[in-house]
């Protein structure tokens, strides 16, 4: 997962909290139109910031918040308790989505149909329309739904005759997707070609295109005032189409419809009483069974029509019918009816066999037989229907009838059972297929075969599959279709039994168990809840969708927690107090031995010792790593600041960034902010030369300016390096000269690489004028002493039309300083180990004086010594030890090694440094002073102040 | 230009891109009976769909890619 993404995440769970906050605060005033501003706040915020991620559910949803809180600003609309729920809802919903995406990097594509009833819900509220109007429903879910609309079956009737008999030749498991995608009017504004969109769609079988409205004169069109629908039946998953118009979809509206549906003859309607006649005698073939005799006759008819009439066109039909499902009757029985009245057979009344007795039954098998829906809706459908299904015999139809019924029952019941097992609702599925079959049995009589399908249904939810009951239905099928009702009054006695049965077998169900925290299911179970049959018969109210939250529900934990700057500082002085308290221990140890003569316990005090010491380490490393920030904090404003600065200078500069992800204490990493601009704009300026100057210097035309951050040995190092022009020691001499900086004599001795290093000195310049970018000649002094108040070093390397170097080196962290404790003129003093090179002891007689100095000579170099008795102003000599050597510390300063004189080394000790306040901050010799374990004042020497 | 103009035809070819819409309009516009060649055509933006739509085009060559005529077949009509 990317940083930036990380981080939207981290902040979405911020302002989500922030805004149920907000909400909670509102119920208690409901007219603070503050809180009211500071919610819409938080919304447009995480809305602005999910657009920067490939999430439109996730934007959608909280576009469509942010426009109802807007509207609730501008008093548009009213503020009310079940805005605030849906607010949460949809909160909730981001929240859900936020979840998923922090486990797996993305979301189910399932999501989009959830965000489009969402969105349009928090629509609603507002009075306005949702994006496209029309088009709203999206997927058309409703289990009631009469069949295929209108819309459907005349986009449907557009599709070329062979196309659709392909696709019904295909017999797609899943059923054929109706697709109607209406672009919004101003698509193309926005690089949309939703043509392209529409031709790449998966599975695609036929497309169409279609205006949305009647065209106006040429004159006044607006070519980009986008009026088309694309239609498009495609015989892909819906998962598949989901996903793939997941960004436009609420502007899609997908219809699932049956292979069957595609059965629509066409042609000219020139009927004729020989027609009459075939019709009979096919009929007669079909229920004799003779399917072959009716292929032949239909054949024959074929060649005597005309093409063209609609009378051979559903005769191409009936032998498509006859040769893709044979063992149809039903089907084959409508496309022959058909023929008489001329019209296509009306397959999802078909499928309702029994009639019209109540219009809940009709919808309910219509919506199974023409619009076989995946979810849950349509399972409790299929469970009520078997309660309607039952009631069917009651009416007391004629027999064949309610054996086509059931027929066509069982056989939607089949398809059911062939959907792929691998959804979550497999078992409600089942259940529901078993109700159905269950009330067939009941009506048509066949009771002795209830403990079959039981035993079928019962394994079947046990395995999670729906193979056993499909067996059971393949077995049973035909024989329940042909057994008559046994008696008149076994039919409403299944009635009213199947009915509770389908609740009580729905009810389990319903229980929170079964959804868990999983999302996909989250609204089966509200689905399947409702026992009544004619609230499941009506699609749940959209208003209603919920996403699973609940009390007991585990809430993904914050991975990221913003804390106050002084409670860090904090813990780092008590972690520095705890490292000054642990040094007490070995003081303890010693006193243990020496005092009381007790070494056992001395050496059971430094064993503990030991164990706090590296507790206490790691403790401090922890804190140190809750400071650490990488570089990147501080390089971030450099692509702007070379940016604008090269466009005034009129300079080509590419900038290089490299290892900003370094990481360094928080005070480093701030301290380092001014003086790595002053470095820039001084290589900028200085640096690197115009483009004209560049390539007649045989160089690109445009300079490069690499800054690159590294850790080295516990310290950070960033190089600035650019390919300017370098820089020119001879000048930088004589400028230093010039300005007194350096004597005659110094600029005789002076290396090349020594004097380039003066630019560091203060008050000097090169430039003739100060611009408003450098030559104050105040900026590399700065940028010295900066980096120096860190503790860091700074070196400048150059090579003459080359370009330059700067490599500054800091330390990661300067909470606490390690320092060697030596010992003068009985006193102690510390110093950094930074400084410290090595310690040694010296003979007295090794110890040469050069006119008033002190040197010797250590492998082969001579050191410079200085006794700190002398530097400090002690009037004591130093000390020999019995062998009559002087301990030496050997002192890095600048880029020379100097010998100071003590009397006798310490250990070395973690300290934290305090710096000197008061009357002694004046005190130059002297970096702060540090409390030791032992409870003495330890005075830390500014080694290069005092020398 | 994925659009070459004739005297009373507009020739398509490769892909042609939503710019092209406004002259195509304008082009309809001056000439009310013109022709539409999709032979070399493989991809048209919508907006130059709905430009030909609006005037009541008439396709005189079919576009060599069979599934951009198929859609097209669904909007204008092919002499």
């Amino acid at each position: 997962m990317n940083p930036l993404l990380e981080q939207f995440l981290s902040e979405t769970r911020e302002s989500l909290q922030g805004i149920g906050e907000k909400l909670m605060q509102l119920e208690n005033e409901p007219e603070s139109a503050e809180l009211m501003t500071e919610l819409f706040r938080f919304v447009h915020t995480l809305k602005g910031n999910s657009g920067l991620f490939d999430f439109p559910e996730l934007t959608r949803v909280l576009h469509a918040g942010e426009d109802l809180m807007d509207a609730v600003r501008d008093g548009k609309a009213a503020y009310c308790l079940p805005m605030a729920d849906l607010l949460l809802d949809a909160m909730d919903y981001v929240g859900m989505l936020c979840d998923e995406i922090e486990n797996d990097g993305v979301y189910a594509a399932a999501h989009a149909g959830d965000s489009v009833r969402l969105a349009e819900t928090l629509r609603r509220m507002i009075g306005a329309p949702a994006d496209a109007p029309g088009a709203a429903g999206a997927v058309s879910p409703s289990a009631a739904d009469p069949g295929p609309s209108a819309e459907v079956r005349s986009l449907l009737s557009g599709i070329p005759e062979r196309i659709r008999m392909d696709a019904y030749r295909a017999q797609t498991s899943g059923g054929l997707h109706c697709l109607v995608y209406s672009p919004v009017q101003d698509c193309f504004f926005q690089g949309d070609d939703p043509f392209f969109q529409a031709r790449r769609t998966p599975g695609i079988v036929w497309g169409g295109i279609a205006a949305r409205e009647a065209w106006p004169e040429l004159a006044e069109m607006d070519a980009y005032n986008c009026v088309l629908d694309f239609h498009v039946l495609s015989e892909a998953p819906a998962e598949e189409l989901k996903e793939y118009y997941r960004y436009v979809f609420e502007q899609l509206q997908m219809t699932t419809i049956s292979p069957r549906c595609l059965i629509l003859p066409q042609g000219d309607p020139n009927g004729g009483p020989v027609y009459e006649d075939f019709v009979g005698d096919a009929l007669g073939l079909l229920r004799g069974g003779d399917i072959d005799a009716l292929r032949r006759a239909a054949r024959s008819m074929l060649e005597l029509s005309s093409r063209e009439l609609w009378f051979s066109s559903a005769l191409r039909w009936l032998l498509l019918a006859t040769e893709v499902e044979p063992e149809n009757g039903v089907v084959l029985e409508a496309i022959i009816t058909s023929l008489r009245t001329l019209a296509a057979p009306e397959w999802h009344v078909l499928a309702a066999a029994a009639g019209p007795q109540s219009p809940a039954a009709t919808g309910v098998c219509a919506a199974k037989e023409c619009a076989v829906q995946e979810g849950a809706v349509q399972e409790s459908a299929a469970k009520e229907s078997a309660a309607k299904e039952s009631a069917v015999g009651e009416a007391g139809l004629l027999r064949e009838e309610t054996g086509a019924a059931i027929r066509a029952i069982v056989d939607v019941q089949r398809e059911i059972l062939s959907l792929p097992d691998e959804v979550a609702w497999i078992a409600g599925r089942v259940k529901a297929a078993a109700a159905s079959l269950e009330g067939c049995l009941r009506s048509s009589g066949s009771l002795d075969a209830l403990p079959g399908l039981r035993l079928a249904a019962e394994s079947s939810v046990a395995l999670l599959s729906a193979a056993p009951l499909l067996a059971w239905v393949e077995e049973y099928a035909e024989e329940m279709a042909a057994a008559p009702p046994s008696s008149p009054n076994a039919a409403p006695n299944a009635a009213s039994n199947a009915a509770p049965n389908a609740a009580s077998e729905a009810a389990p169900n319903a229980t929170p168990a079964t959804c868990q925290a999983e999302a996909p299911a989250a609204r089966e179970p509200s689905a399947e809840a409702k026992p009544s049959p004619a609230a499941a018969a009506a699609p749940q109210p959209e208003s209603e969708v919920k996403f699973g939250r609940r009390v007991e529900d585990v809430y993904a934990a914050a991975k990221s927690i913003k804390v106050d700057q002084v409670k860090i500082d904090r813990l780092m002085n008590l972690i520095g107090e705890m490292v000054v308290a642990k040094n007490a221990l070995p003081y303890l140890a010693g006193r243990a031995e020496s005092v009381f003569g007790v070494p056992e316990f001395s050496r059971e005090i430094k064993a503990q010792y030991a164990v706090i010491n590296r507790i206490a380490e790691e403790m401090q490393d922890s804190i140190m790593q809750v400071r650490m920030m990488p570089v990147s904090f501080v390089f971030q404003r450099f692509p702007r600041l070379v940016r604008d600065t090269s466009n005034k200078l009129g300079k080509e500069v590419n900038l290089v960034l490299e290892g900003e992800e370094t990481e360094a204490d928080k005070n480093i990493i701030e301290s380092l902010g001014d003086p790595l601009v002053h470095i820039v704009r001084n290589s900028l300026d200085h640096g690197i030369e115009s483009p004209e100057a560049r390539i007649a210097a045989g160089k690109p035309a445009a300079g490069t300016l690499v800054i690159r951050a590294s850790q080295e040995a516990g310290r950070v190092v960033i190089e600035i390096r650019d390919d300017g022009k370098g820089i020119d020691p001879a000048v930088i001499k004589r400028k230093a000269y010039e300005k007194g900086l350096i004597d005659e004599d110094r600029l005789e001795r002076i290396t090349d690489p020594e004097a380039v290093n003066l630019v560091f000195a203060s008050g000097f310049s090169t430039a003739e004028a100060v611009s408003d970018l450098s030559g104050r000649g105040v900026g590399m002094d700065v940028v010295k002493t900066a980096i120096e108040k860190v503790n860091g070093t700074v070196h400048l390397e150059s090579e003459k039309g080359k370009g330059t170097r700067i490599r500054i080196s800091l330390p990661l962290s300067m909470a606490v300083t390690n320092v060697m404790i030596v010992e003068s003129n009985r006193q102690i003093f510390g110093v950094p180990m930074d400084a410290v090179v090595e310690t040694v002891r010296v003979p007295r007689a090794a110890i040469k004086t050069i006119k008033k100095s002190m040197a010797t000579v250590l492998r082969g170099r001579i050191v410079p010594l200085k006794a700190l008795n002398t530097l400090l102003g002690l009037a004591a000599q130093q000390r020999a030890n019995e062998e009559d050597e002087l301990a030496v510390l050997v002192v890095n300063v600048g880029d020379q090694q100097l010998g100071i004189l003590v009397d006798d080394f310490h250990e070395t000790v973690d300290i934290i440094l305090k710096p000197m306040t008061g009357v002694l901050a004046g005190l130059a010799a002297y970096a702060g002073s540090a409390l030791l374990g032992d409870g003495s004042v330890l005075m830390v020497l500014n080694v290069k102040e005092v020398l | 230009m994925a659009i070459v103009y004739t005297k009373n035809k507009a020739v398509f070819s490769d892909a042609a891109g939503a710019e092209e819409a406004e002259t195509l309009l304008e082009w309809l516009g001056k000439h009310p009976k013109g022709k539409i060649d999709l032979g070399a055509c493989v991809h048209l933006h919508p907006a130059n769909l709905q430009v030909m739509m609006a005037a009541g085009c008439l396709v005189t060559v079919r576009s060599s890619d069979q599934d951009l005529a198929a859609w097209i077949d669904s909007a204008l009509k092919t002499i």
